[in-house]
Formats: C-alpha cells, sequence, structure tokens
C-alpha cells in the first residue's frame, strides 16, 4: 500500500491517532521525498530546510505532527524570516567579488544602529516591533509601517489590495500596547491603463486598468470605512509590472511613550478579538514565497481573503479603548501563518498552551493545522492579566466584537497546542531560530555610459508631451476616492494650491495632543534601478528625505522604511542588483542620519508567460516620517503669490539616466545622476533654518520630469505665471538644454521667497550650490523659461495643467 | 459658574467621526459623552441637549446607508429623538449621521443616494447659507467653504416639486454653490419644522482651524483669523443652546 502510485506522499507517510491532525514519518525519507512533501503541503521549505528540518526532529527521537511542519513552514517562509536578506552571499560587482553576510545585518541594522547610538532618545523601537517608534514630544511617540500584498493583488485586486491595507493597519493596532492609526500611504506599480490585449502574454492575467480599478477601490473601502486619511501615495507605470502588479500599503500611528514596551508574563491569559476563524486564507505567507503562473489564478484563490473593515474598525475601538485602561500586557496582530505567527511570537520566551477548541469558527470541520494557520483577517490577539477579563469582555461587549480566551502564558518555553483532547503541537521555540542560512550568488555590471542628448528644437512641445506621461500626470481622480480629511488632522494635503488640485510633495498630519506635527512620503524610481540600482537606492533616500524637510519636517528628525520587491532572487543579476540597491538606499540613510525603523521585501515577482519568464525590475519605495517642531514651519509645494521670486537649491547635472524624458527618447543605458550625500545633506538644513526663520513661501521638490514640470506644477496653484531665466543654474559644464529642463537630478528644490527676503535665504546657501531663477508675475498666465536671451519655454499654464489634469482622468 | 451644555454622540459599528467632532463640541464648550449604541437606553437622553450622529459608515453601510443604524436606534429606543426633539433638544447629523437621520424620519423626506458621479468624492466645497437663522448656522456668512467625503451625498425626493418646496419652504438650509453629487436643487442640508434637527453631508468638524484650509492663504471669516468656518457652526450651535436654556 505505501508504494501505491494513487496515494499522495502525504497519505503515504502519514499516520492518524485522531481524525484532526496527523503524525508525519519523515525521518527515513530521502531529501526528493521530503522536497516532494514540502511542495504537496505547500510549505514552500526548500530541500536544505526539509532536511533540517528532519535532523532537529532525529534530534528530539520523534516525528513531527502536521500542525508542527506547518508551523515551522511559517515561522522559516520568506514572508515571516526574511531569508535571503539573512542570506550570506558572494556578490560580484564590476569584476571584483564581496562577501556579504546579511543584507540586513550589514546594510539596514547596523547602519541604523550607528544613528541610534548618534541620537539617543529619537528611535525608541525599531525592527522587533510590528512598526518602528520615533520620538515625537515628551509623552507620545509616532510610528510608521509599510507592506506589500503583490501577489493576492494580482489573482484577486480588489480583495488583495483590501486586506493588504487591513492587515497594516493591524500592524499598527499590535505595535507597542497598541498604537491609534493616523493616516495611510499607497503606492502602486502597474502596466499602463493603455496597454493593449496582444501585449499580455499569458492567459488569465488581468488587464492592467482592472487592477488598477480593483486595487484603488479596495484600498479606498477599507480605509475610509475605518476612518484613517489616505494621505500619502505614488503611482509607477511600466510594461514589467503587467504580470506583478506591485501594491504597497503603509500605516502611521501615535502612541503614548509609556505604552510602547509589553511584555508576556507567566500567567497571562491570551485572548483573540474581533473575526472568527475560518478557511479563508490558508498558506498567505508561504504562497507569497512562490512565484506566480497561470495556474496561480486557478489555483491560490484559497490564499486570498475577503475583508471585512467594520468588524476591524470594531477590535480597534476595543483595543484602544483597553490600552486606555491599561489592561494590555501585550497585542499583535493576526496576519501571515495566523494564531500560529501571533501566538508563536508571544509565547516565544515564555512559552504557554493554546487550546484550538476555543477558537470560534466560520465554519465547522476545520482540522488542527487549519485552525492554527489560517489567516482570516481582523484578529488581534492579546496577552492579559486575568484580573482584567472581566472588564475586557464588557468592553468587547460595549464595542461589539468578539472575546475569545485561547489559552494561557505558562513559563515552559515550550508552545504547546491541544485540539480535542490531544496534544497537537509541542514545540521548543528557541530551537526553530536558526533556519538554514541560505548561500547565495549575485553580480552586477556597469550598463551606463555616455549618450548624446537629442537636439531638440520645440522645447514646449517636449514639456507637454511630458504632462501627457502616465509618470507625470495627476492622481487626483484617485486621490479624491480616497477620504484624506478623515479625522479632522490633514494640514498639508494630497492637493492643494488656491483651487484645490495642485500637487503637493509630503503631507502633514496634526497630532491630537501636541503641538508638534508628523509629515510622512514615499519615494520611488524603479526606471533608475533598471541601469544603474545603487544610485536608485540613493536617490529613493534623497527623494524621500527631501519632501520631507521641504514641507517642514526637522532634518535631524527623521525615520525610514525600506520596501523591496524583486524578482528571482536565484538569478544572479537580478539579486545584484538588489545587493546594490540595499548598499545605495545605506549609504544615504547614513549620511542623512535617517535610520531604518522597519522595513519588509517580497521576492518571486516573476511571472511565467508564453515567451518566458518575466521578472519585474528591482524596485525600492522609501517611505518616512519626519517631525515637524511648530505648525508655522508647514509648507506646501505650490506657489502663493505673484509678486515673489523663485530660487533653486541643488545641482544640476548632466546625466540624463531613469528620467522621463530619457524613456520618451530612448536614450537607454544613459548616465543616471549621482547624489552628493554630504553636500545635499549641508543643503537641507540650511534649508530648514530658512524655514525657521520664516523665509519660504513655498518649496516643491524636483523629480520626475525635472526642473521643467516642476516649476510648472508649483504654478498650476494658480497664483500667477513664472519668468524664468536659467543662465545662472548651478550645473555642470557639459548640462545640454535637456538636462537643465528635464533632467532629474537629485537633491534639488523649488523655493519661493518674498522679495524683500531673497538676500537673507543666499546668504544662508553660500558655498552651496544656490540661484535665484527668477519670479512669479500676475501679469500673464505663462510658464516662461529663458536662457539668457533664448527662450526655451513659453506655454499657457491653463494648457500644461490641464494636460496633466487629464491623463489618467481617462483612465480611471 | 457656566454651565457647560451636554452633547452626546451616537457612536453605531463602523462610525468614525466621533472623537474629532467631539474634540469640536468641547472646543466651543460642550461636555460630550461618546456612547456606543449597545449602551443606548431611553434614560441616556436626560439632561442631553444635544445628540450628534456623526460621520462614518455604520454597519459598513452595505445595505442603503444608514438604514441597518436606523433600525438599530429604533429598536432600542423607539421613538425617543422624536420626543427628546420635541422637548426642546437639538439634533445634528452630519455625513453618515444625516444619512441616518433621513432613515429616522428626523429631517423631511427624501433619501441620500450614489452621487451622480458614481464614485467617492473627497473635496472642498462652497455652500450657500440659506437659513442664516438657523441655530445651527448664525455665525456663518452667505457664502462658505467646508469639505465633503462621501460616496452617497446624493439628495433625492419623490419629485423634483418636493425638492423645490424644500428651497421656497425653508427645509433646504444649505446648498452647494456648484454642481457636486447631482443632489436635487444642490441641496446639502436640511433642517425639520422646529429648526433643532439638522443634517449636512459636509463635514464643519474637519475646518475648525484656519491651517485647515487647502489654501494656506485663504482670508478667513469671523472675527478670529485663527478659526475655520467649522468652528463657527459649532459655535452658533453653542450659542443657541445656551441661550435656549
Amino acid at each position: 500500500m505505501s508504494d501505491s502510485p494513487t496515494l499522495s506522499i502525504l497519505d503515504q507517510i502519514a499516520e492518524a491517532p485522531a481524525d484532526h491532525y496527523r503524525v508525519l514519518k519523515i525521518s527515513d525519507l530521502d531529501g526528493d521525498r521530503l522536497l516532494e512533501l514540502s511542495k504537496f503541503m505547500k510549505l514552500s521549505l526548500s530541500r536544505e530546510d526539509m532536511l533540517a528540518i528532519q535532523e532537529i526532529y532525529r534530534g528530539w527521537e520523534r516525528e513531527p505532527t502536521d500542525v508542527e511542519l506547518e508551523v515551522i513552514a511559517q515561522t522559516w517562509s520568506e514572508h515571516c524570516k526574511h531569508r535571503i536578506f539573512g542570506a550570506t552571499i558572494t556578490h560580484e560587482i564590476d569584476g571584483a567579488t564581496e562577501t556579504v553576510d546579511s543584507l540586513f545585518k550589514t546594510y539596514i541594522r547596523d547602519v541604523s544602529q550607528r544613528i541610534f547610538d548618534k541620537k539617543p532618545g529619537f528611535v525608541l523601537s525599531a525592527f522587533h516591533d510590528n512598526a518602528g517608534f520615533i520620538t515625537l514630544d515628551d509623552n507620545l511617540a509616532v510610528c510608521l509601517k509599510a507592506e506589500t500584498h503583490n501577489h493576492p493583488s494580482a489573482i484577486e485586486p480588489y480583495a488583495g489590495a483590501n486586506t493588504g491595507l487591513g492587515g497594516v493597519i493591524r500592524d499598527i493596532l499590535g505595535a507597542g500596547k497598541g498604537a491609534k492609526p493616523i493616516g495611510s500611504l499607497d503606492v502602486f506599480c502597474f502596466g499602463a491603463p493603455d496597454t493593449t490585449m496582444d501585449h499580455i502574454k499569458a492567459e488569465d492575467v488581468i488587464h492592467p486598468l482592472g487592477v488598477m480599478r480593483g486595487v484603488v477601490r479596495g484600498v479606498r473601502d477599507y480605509g475610509n470605512r475605518m476612518g484613517i486619511p489616505t494621505i500619502s501615495g505614488a503611482i509607477q507605470f511600466d510594461d514589467s509590472y503587467i504580470y506583478n502588479p506591485l501594491v504597497f500599503c503603509g500605516t502611521a500611528g501615535v502612541i503614548p511613550i509609556k505604552d510602547i514596551n509589553k511584555k508576556v508574563e507567566a500567567g497571562m491569559k491570551v485572548i483573540s478579538v474581533g473575526g472568527r476563524t475560518g478557511r479563508d486564507g490558508l498558506h498567505g505567507a508561504t504562497f507569497s514565497s512562490a512565484a506566480l503562473d497561470t495556474e496561480s489564478h486557478e489555483s491560490d484563490q484559497q490564499a486570498v481573503q475577503i475583508g471585512n473593515p467594520i468588524e476591524e474598525k470594531k477590535a480597534a475601538d476595543f483595543v484602544l479603548a483597553a490600552r486606555d485602561k491599561g489592561l494590555i500586557g501585550f497585542i499583535t496582530d493576526c496576519g501571515a501563518g495566523g494564531y500560529s505567527s501571533a501566538a508563536g511570537e508571544m509565547l516565544e520566551e515564555c512559552g504557554g498552551v493554546i487550546d484550538l477548541d476555543q477558537v470560534k469558527l466560520k465554519e465547522p470541520g476545520l482540522v488542527s493545522w487549519e485552525v492554527f494557520i489560517s489567516e482570516s483577517q481582523e484578529r488581534m490577539v492579546l496577552a492579559v492579566n486575568e484580573s482584567a477579563l472581566p472588564e475586557l469582555r464588557k468592553l468587547a461587549d460595549l464595542y461589539e466584537t468578539e472575546l475569545t480566551e485561547l489559552g494561557t502564558a505558562d513559563g515552559s518555553g515550550i508552545l504547546k497546542v491541544t485540539h480535542h483532547g490531544n496534544t497537537v503541537c509541542q514545540l521548543d521555540c528557541s530551537k526553530l531560530h536558526d533556519a538554514p542560512v541560505r548561500k547565495l550568488k549575485a553580480r552586477w555590471e556597469k550598463k551606463t555610459g555616455p549618450v548624446d542628448a537629442p537636439v531638440l528644437t520645440k522645447l514646449g512641445e517636449v514639456l507637454k508631451g511630458l504632462f501627457t506621461d502616465f509618470a507625470i500626470v495627476s492622481r487626483e481622480p484617485i486621490i479624491r476616492e480616497y477620504d484624506h480629511e478623515v479625522q479632522g488632522n490633514t494640514v498639508l494635503k494630497p492637493l492643494a494650491g488656491a483651487p484645490g488640485d495642485a500637487p503637493q510633495d509630503a503631507s502633514v498630519l496634526r497630532i491630537s495632543g501636541s503641538k508638534r506635527l508628523m509629515s510622512m512620503s514615499v519615494a520611488i524610481l524603479p526606471e533608475w534601478g533598471k541601469t544603474d540600482p545603487y544610485a536608485m537606492g540613493a536617490a529613493c533616500v534623497d527623494e524621500c528625505v527631501r519632501q520631507l524637510v521641504a514641507s517642514g519636517a526637522d532634518p535631524d528628525r527623521l525615520a525610514i522604511l525600506d520596501n523591496f520587491c524583486m524578482g528571482n532572487p536565484d538569478a544572479e543579476e537580478e539579486l545584484g542588483a538588489l545587493v546594490e540597491t540595499v548598499k545605495g538606499i545605506a549609504a544615504a540613510a547614513e549620511a542623512y542620519g535617517a535610520p531604518f525603523v522597519s522595513g519588509k521585501d517580497s521576492f518571486y515577482n516573476y511571472f511565467e508567460t508564453e515567451d518566458g519568464p518575466v521578472s519585474i525590475p528591482v524596485t525600492i519605495l522609501i517611505s518616512g516620517m519626519g517631525i515637524i517642531e511648530d505648525a508655522k514651519h508647514v509648507t506646501g509645494a505650490s506657489l502663493r503669490r505673484s509678486d515673489s521670486l523663485l530660487a533653486i537649491i541643488g545641482h544640476t547635472q548632466s546625466a540624463l539616466g531613469g528620467s522621463v524624458f530619457a524613456r520618451r527618447h530612448d536614450l537607454a543605458n544613459a548616465e543616471v545622476p549621482a547624489t552628493s550625500l554630504d553636500e545635499a545633506f549641508k543643503c537641507y538644513r540650511q534649508y530648514y533654518e530658512a524655514v525657521k526663520e520664516g523665509l519660504i513661501l513655498s518649496a516643491h521638490d524636483v523629480s520626475e520630469g525635472g526642473l521643467a514640470v516642476t516649476l510648472a506644477e508649483a504654478a498650476f496653484s494658480g497664483k500667477g505665471g513664472l519668468e524664468i531665466d536659467l543662465c545662472s543654474l548651478p550645473m555642470d559644464d557639459d548640462a545640454s538644454k535637456a538636462a537643465m529642463l528635464f533632467g532629474e537630478s537629485p537633491s534639488r528644490l523649488v523655493i519661493e521667497v518674498a522679495p524683500e527676503n531673497l538676500e537673507r535665504v543666499a546668504k544662508l546657501f553660500e558655498g552651496l550650490p544656490f540661484a535665484a531663477l527668477g519670479r512669479s508675475t500676475p501679469g500673464h498666465s505663462n510658464l516662461v523659461v529663458e536662457w539668457g536671451k533664448e527662450t526655451l519655454i513659453n506655454e499657457s499654464l491653463t494648457d500644461l495643467k490641464s494636460l496633466w489634469k487629464n491623463g489618467l482622468a481617462q483612465y480611471y | 459658574m457656566e454651565e457647560r451644555p451636554c452633547a452626546i454622540l451616537l457612536k453605531f459599528p463602523g462610525t468614525n467621526c466621533d472623537a474629532e467632532t467631539a474634540r469640536a463640541l468641547e472646543e466651543v464648550g460642550f461636555v460630550t459623552e461618546t456612547l456606543p449604541v449597545s449602551a443606548l437606553k431611553p434614560e441616556k437622553l436626560v439632561g442631553v441637549s444635544l445628540v450628534v450622529l456623526s460621520g462614518g459608515f455604520s454597519y459598513g453601510d452595505y445595505v442603503m446607508s444608514g438604514r441597518i443604524a436606523s433600525l438599530v436606534t429604533e429598536q432600542k429606543i423607539g421613538k425617543t429623538l422624536g420626543d427628546f426633539r420635541d422637548n426642546g433638544g437639538y439634533i445634528l447629523g452630519i455625513c453618515n449621521g444625516f444619512q441616518i437621520l433621513t432613515q429616522l424620519d428626523l429631517l423631511p423626506s427624501g433619501s441620500l443616494v450614489e452621487n451622480a458621479s458614481g464614485r467617492f468624492q473627497c473635496q472642498w466645497v462652497t455652500l450657500k447659507n440659506l437659513a442664516p437663522t438657523s441655530p445651527f448656522l448664525t455665525h456663518l456668512p452667505a457664502e462658505f467653504e467646508f469639505p465633503i467625503a462621501h460616496a452617497e451625498g446624493r439628495l433625492v425626493t419623490k419629485d423634483a416639486a418636493e425638492a423645490a418646496g424644500y428651497l421656497s419652504g425653508g427645509a433646504a438650509a444649505l446648498t452647494y454653490r456648484d454642481e457636486v453629487n447631482g443632489s436635487f436643487e444642490r441641496i446639502a442640508g436640511l433642517q425639520d419644522e422646529s429648526g433643532r434637527v439638522f443634517g449636512l453631508m459636509p463635514h464643519p468638524e474637519r475646518f475648525l482651524h484656519r491651517q485647515d484650509h487647502y489654501d494656506p492663504d485663504w482670508k478667513g471669516t469671523g472675527e478670529d483669523e485663527t478659526r475655520g468656518s467649522g468652528y463657527y457652526f459649532f459655535r452658533s450651535l453653542h450659542e443657541s443652546i445656551t441661550k435656549s436654556n
């Protein structure tokens, strides 16, 4: 019977002491059979992992249960353990070889630790909790967390994005003893909305327009119903995201500093609050640790769940009330891995017993492992003193959410799970920390070189073209679908200016109970990384920091998050691009003193098409938070007056690589601008001095589209026309007109100042790249850009704005 | 010592603007209590001057917006809110609260249905104050701005004549200056015959401060430059209530 071809490997090796769990005889299996078992159970564990598990059980002289194997698979999954960021990587860069012993330790944790040491008391918690906290004032701290939900959004855009946001909101509710969610960000990477069907080389792939509409509505319906303003975001469109769209969701929170530290103690009761447990969302963590193919669209539906924001809203009201009454010992969310990772995290040191018979189910008949790893949404797990239970039950009744007692923390150090009178899992979690370290190979070779800039005659037409480009067009139709003002604290809104529809860089939230404010921004430049991932990493940190500082944040009180997405980490060149990106963000973070406080990564974003595998480019999202000392410092990106002067901070390079202009003019492999980190940070500090002295009317960062687009966007506020002369622009000697107008060199800001203040501002920037550019005028409503006696651009701002506003509107 | 009038904010599962609405009420001088509907009983309204139904998505609004909240309210306290009004009490519904009030028949009949755009709309609108003597609007000018954020804010009545009647008869206290969501007669807010029940789609609680306005150079209205129009909405109400007590 054991060799019958009709029996699965699972059936061949299983013994069932009861019908709800099985003991799996793995001790005699060879590597091939172990891998077969991993695949059959959808564990996403490698041959080496399975062999290591076999060895652990040999040491314990017993066989695992199916529940235990599932728990270990969750614990060791890429999603939970970040195996690739912990791997030993042999990296070849332009012919030289270097060995990286854990990207995370070397470039993220150690860099951040050095910054923590230089700024005592600023970062209050990083990396170990659900989100990292920084000090707001004497009593309050703020936090930010961003996650991806790429695979679910590819298969079921609405539900995938819906639960993506729902999940990161729970991260905040489970940060410290429960932080209050106060604002969300969303960043998407899609195929272009005008992609033709014959361009999509696989069946069952959802058209980018369908993905975009579904994802936006998913975010809208969760965020709006939870009453959390969605205030910040970005969208990138590129063919490489047709098969693997990226959906980043982030949420910020605020907490009393005294409630940041949490601890489980022996004797505490473990309770679950919120939704019930069902078969939805099985294997989400392990599913997200593998690639997609056409079959995924049929077979992995079970891994995607449907969100219920009102269930989560009730749980959130309960958690925040319980925290304020001092009833919470420890709290975490139920995310990937469900109860197994929530209880595992909670009990990994203390140990304890979880009784699955207590779990409230959506449907009968779940076997033990299904109950324990189900990722059903809207559940929070808490450890509380037994004496607090009566009051917690009253609160649960008041807010109409379900509270279930799951078990007890017992100080044994062992995670024990019982079901129907059997012990179905008994693991010493301290023995499971050391998943085998992966050994990977990476390489990167310089791809860029000198490219002749095209000779351009109709610069105005080029500018008009840029304003129709999906990289630049207004996201207004999407922004308006999100409630970005609920909670009544959105001071700097995603749309601004006198008509309320001009672009903004960072968004700023007032924090109830504090005089200080919090700024939030995002930066993502995947095009740069295709040819120069190191430059992309540095420039992303730069852009995020620059936007925060531009909005009025103190450059010495910023913190950032790193969210990586990439294709196949086993492909050497793709991994090489990742390594270079990580080095780039680390160098910039260290130079700016902006530590990483949280991060996440998503791998296997590639797809087997008819033409072979398609990977996304290595994509880094840097999102950041900054502290604004005083409401007077808040600075928007829109032109405010028609009698003001404009100036530029920062140096313009000749390099055009990565720019929207380069993409539209087929300048493949053009040199990508580097970031002069030390000089840039000096500029940001001087800018902050000017803000504190009240000298800055508005400031807009120079990013996609370059200086010409930035100037026009600032003037979309409708306050006046602009008369600009580039003759004193700080720039490379060989910078072309295209580079001056459309290049995307980092670290630049266009500022607006009152005429009487220009001299003082210029003095602040002595020795740094700074120049007066021109003035705003009530005389006309054009963007006029001259270079000495030559008029480069003279275009109606009304026409440019109409192109910009309608670019996406026609597709959404 | 001045007696501070008491306001109750009724909170349904999915109500999510209660905190900032309570903050607004306290800023103008109310004492507030946020009451989850599970604890609602008729005697909770004793000694209360104002009942507020704040914005949000009660029970998710998956059925018609405000429908389930109105049924639960009636099940819990029957017609107590009507008696409360008849005895001099004030009732305010903002956004989802307005939707619930129309379902509870506490305002002139009408339904708030999906916006003509078919979209959720988060934007600022200019409102016309058609009832300057309303206890909710005394301190507001003839035109002012509030933000809106709703998917179902289009007021429809059984026919065009009924909506026109609201305009001529004074029930339509606020209208949108421009076309916004397809509301009949551009109605944005309604009051009942007593003037003490008021419902509006826009969110006054999001505009307490000058800095809440999207334009940093907004000139301001009213005597205090640092205040936004929403502050004057709540202040009007506080003044009316303290005068009538």
